[in-house]
């Protein structure tokens, strides 16, 4: 019992971290919770996958949005349009994703990822 | 197409009409052809969301990853912008297609969904704080080291798929 409420209080430490990276950059949070669930809880790829998807039901953006938006930082029509897509595309990917082989799917994701962030990084700091 | 094909008749109505007509049939040119981008542009739009979706099937992401670099490069957006517009897009269930997958395969750890469901929604208010008076130039910075670190997360649990035991130790970090 007692390791459990503690596996409980990390894993919602973990999330409020997620949060924050979500907050800040307008993400969904699923990119660190995923491999922090796997990482540090042990989560099998597929259960720290689907567990990610739970989280990410409620909108648990909400609050930063409304934070957005009052700054006028929300481009509603783009949202709208991209809305459909994303989540028929989300079911073709969950198909997908029991075919597929997934490591090296992420590999290939994660080695992406790296470029468009340094290149990024480096594009915002240059001068 | 389109405006190219219009441009060809409307060279046959310069051709026949008055001055006064001309003029027109100049406006009416110079309006389809700015009507012709913003379509390819709600294409785009769209095309981007099917392909971010399915990477939020197959990787279990939120999407706002792939989406907010892509509405910044792509549709040339400002980072608090995207990133504000991404956070919009987030507000629907759009992972339940997904999510309904793995379920059936019973891949899913409710308990310690909901627990980051309700750390994140505090969490992502603070990160809001944080950024919202941020220079955009500093935010998109961040947001790169962000992407590379969570790249490297990615990476890793990759490697760790082989050997569960030997990452034990990283538990201490995090």
């Amino acid at each position: 019992m007692g390791k459990s409420a503690g596996r409980d209080t990390g894993i919602f430490a973990v999330a409020c971290l997620c949060g924050m990276a979500s907050g800040m950059f307008g993400i969904g949070g699923g990119v660190l919770l995923v491999p922090l669930l796997a990482l540090l809880y042990g989560f099998s790829q597929h259960r720290a996958q689907g567990t990610s998807l739970v989280a990410l039901i409620p909108p648990t953006g909400v609050l930063a949005l409304i934070a957005y938006a009052r700054e006028d930082f929300v481009s509603w029509q783009t949202g709208l349009l991209l809305i459909p897509g994303v989540f028929l595309g989300g079911i073709v990917g969950g198909r997908l994703a029991e075919k597929l082989q997934p490591e090296r799917m992420r590999q290939v994701f994660a080695g992406i990822l790296f470029a468009l962030g340094a290149w990024q990084a480096f594009s915002a700091w240059r001068r | 197409m389109f405006p190219v094909c219009c441009g060809s008749f409307k060279e046959g109505l310069l051709a026949a009409a008055g001055r006064e007509k001309i003029e027109g049939a100049q406006r009416f040119f110079i309006e389809d052809l700015l009507a012709a981008p913003k379509l390819n542009m709600t294409l785009i739009i769209l095309l981007l969301g099917l392909g971010v979706g399915v990477l939020v099937g197959l990787l279990g992401i939120g999407g706002g990853v792939v989406l907010v670099p892509a509405m910044v490069y792509l549709l040339g957006m400002d980072q608090h912008l995207a990133q504000g517009t991404s956070l919009f897009i987030l507000l629907p269930p759009i992972g339940l297609g997904a999510l309904r997958e793995y379920w059936k395969q019973g891949q899913v750890d409710l308990r310690a969904g909901i627990l980051c469901a309700i750390g994140m929604l505090l969490g992502a208010y603070g990160g809001s704080l944080v950024a919202l008076p941020l220079a955009s130039r500093h935010l998109k910075g961040l947001f790169g080291c962000f992407l590379v670190v969570s790249a490297i997360l990615l990476w890793r649990k990759a490697e760790f798929e082989g050997k569960p035991v030997a990452a034990k130790g990283e538990s201490a970090r995090g």
